[in-house]
């Protein structure tokens, strides 16, 4: 799209090619008091430059949109509610789109608006009770499920005793606080520093909660493959 | 914490998350790299976490659904 085309025209220049508006030295002429080093053009440059701004950041972040819905989706309970997350989220982030800093991650700037709005929804109030991290060490379900099976199958083989809808119910029973490190880190993708930043908590706590929270996972993939935990 | 002359395997288990997310420094990598090409019990459960890792991450994959995605676009700020 051709940007020129779409934006107003307050300064069009008349036949001989002179602007419509004076020029500051025409101004002085007149005894006009100048105006500041805003003068029309530059105005309407600015404006211009603002615009293709504007619309680059907004088809990057479109563009971002389905790797941000695939992590939002699991920070919250059923697709309904990522949803209307991810349009409040891109809602706020298209209207304040000016403090994105270009150059540094936008899909980790992205998720930061998106999990800030979920924890004003008060989400954190619905706390899933109870469930602990086994103090077991992590080969815990790797030697679970080879326990089981009588014939010590190889590592592939061993993951393939999980089927895909024991994942997903194991995912969402994992509290929120360790299951939004573990989504922003094993299906984000997000290094521990970016998940730092977009839950706004120390790396050191994001370490201590996706360790638990994997093992929490684990626990729950166990009994949902083998019943033991 | 324990130690590879301690007790090796233990440290390699402690080090089997922060090895797979590419968060440890030189020296913990080369130490946990030498652990793991001599103990094929460990060897075999790092195979394994990474195996789940990526089958977590494929079997949670739900698509954006094309109406969403319209609705997405329709937040722009119009031109003018």
């Amino acid at each position: 799209m051709y940007l020129g085309e779409r934006l107003p025209k307050p300064f069009a220049r008349n036949s001989e090619g002179r602007s419509s508006v004076p020029t500051p030295e025409e101004n002085a002429l007149l005894g006009w008091p100048a105006m500041s080093e805003t003068t029309p053009d530059t105005e309407a440059r600015r404006l211009a430059t603002e615009a293709r701004d504007r619309v680059r950041f907004e088809e990057d972040a479109l563009a971002l949109a389905d790797q941000v819905y695939r992590v939002a989706r699991h920070l919250v309970g059923s697709r309904e509610e990522a949803e209307d997350l991810m349009q409040e989220a891109y809602a706020r982030a298209f209207r304040s789109w000016r403090s994105f800093r270009p150059g540094t991650n936008l899909r980790a700037w992205l998720l930061r608006i998106l999990t800030n709005l979920n924890i004003d929804r008060g989400r954190r109030l619905q706390r899933t009770p109870g469930l602990e991290p086994l103090e077991e060490g992590d080969y815990f379900l790797y030697n679970r499920l080879e326990e089981s099976s009588p014939d010590a199958p190889d590592e592939e083989r061993v993951v393939e005793r999980l089927s895909q809808d024991s994942v997903v119910s194991a995912l969402s029973a994992v509290p929120h606080d360790f299951r939004d490190v573990v989504v922003l880190v094993d299906i984000g993708d997000f290094s521990y520093a970016d998940a730092a930043q977009i839950l706004d908590i120390p790396i050191g706590t994001v370490m201590s909660r996706l360790h638990r929270g994997r093992r929490v996972l684990k626990q729950q993939l166990a009994q949902e493959a083998v019943g033991a935990a | 914490m324990t130690s590879f002359a301690d007790d090796p395997c233990a440290k390699c288990e402690e080090l089997l998350q922060p090895f797979l997310d590419r968060e440890l420094n030189d020296a913990e990598r080369v130490e946990a790299e030498a652990h793991l090409s001599l103990c094929s019990y460990c060897r075999k459960r790092y195979r394994f976490e990474e195996h789940l890792r990526r089958f977590v991450r494929q079997a949670v994959v739900e698509e954006m659904a094309p109406e969403l995605k319209a609705r997405l676009a329709a937040l722009r700020t119009p031109l003018f």
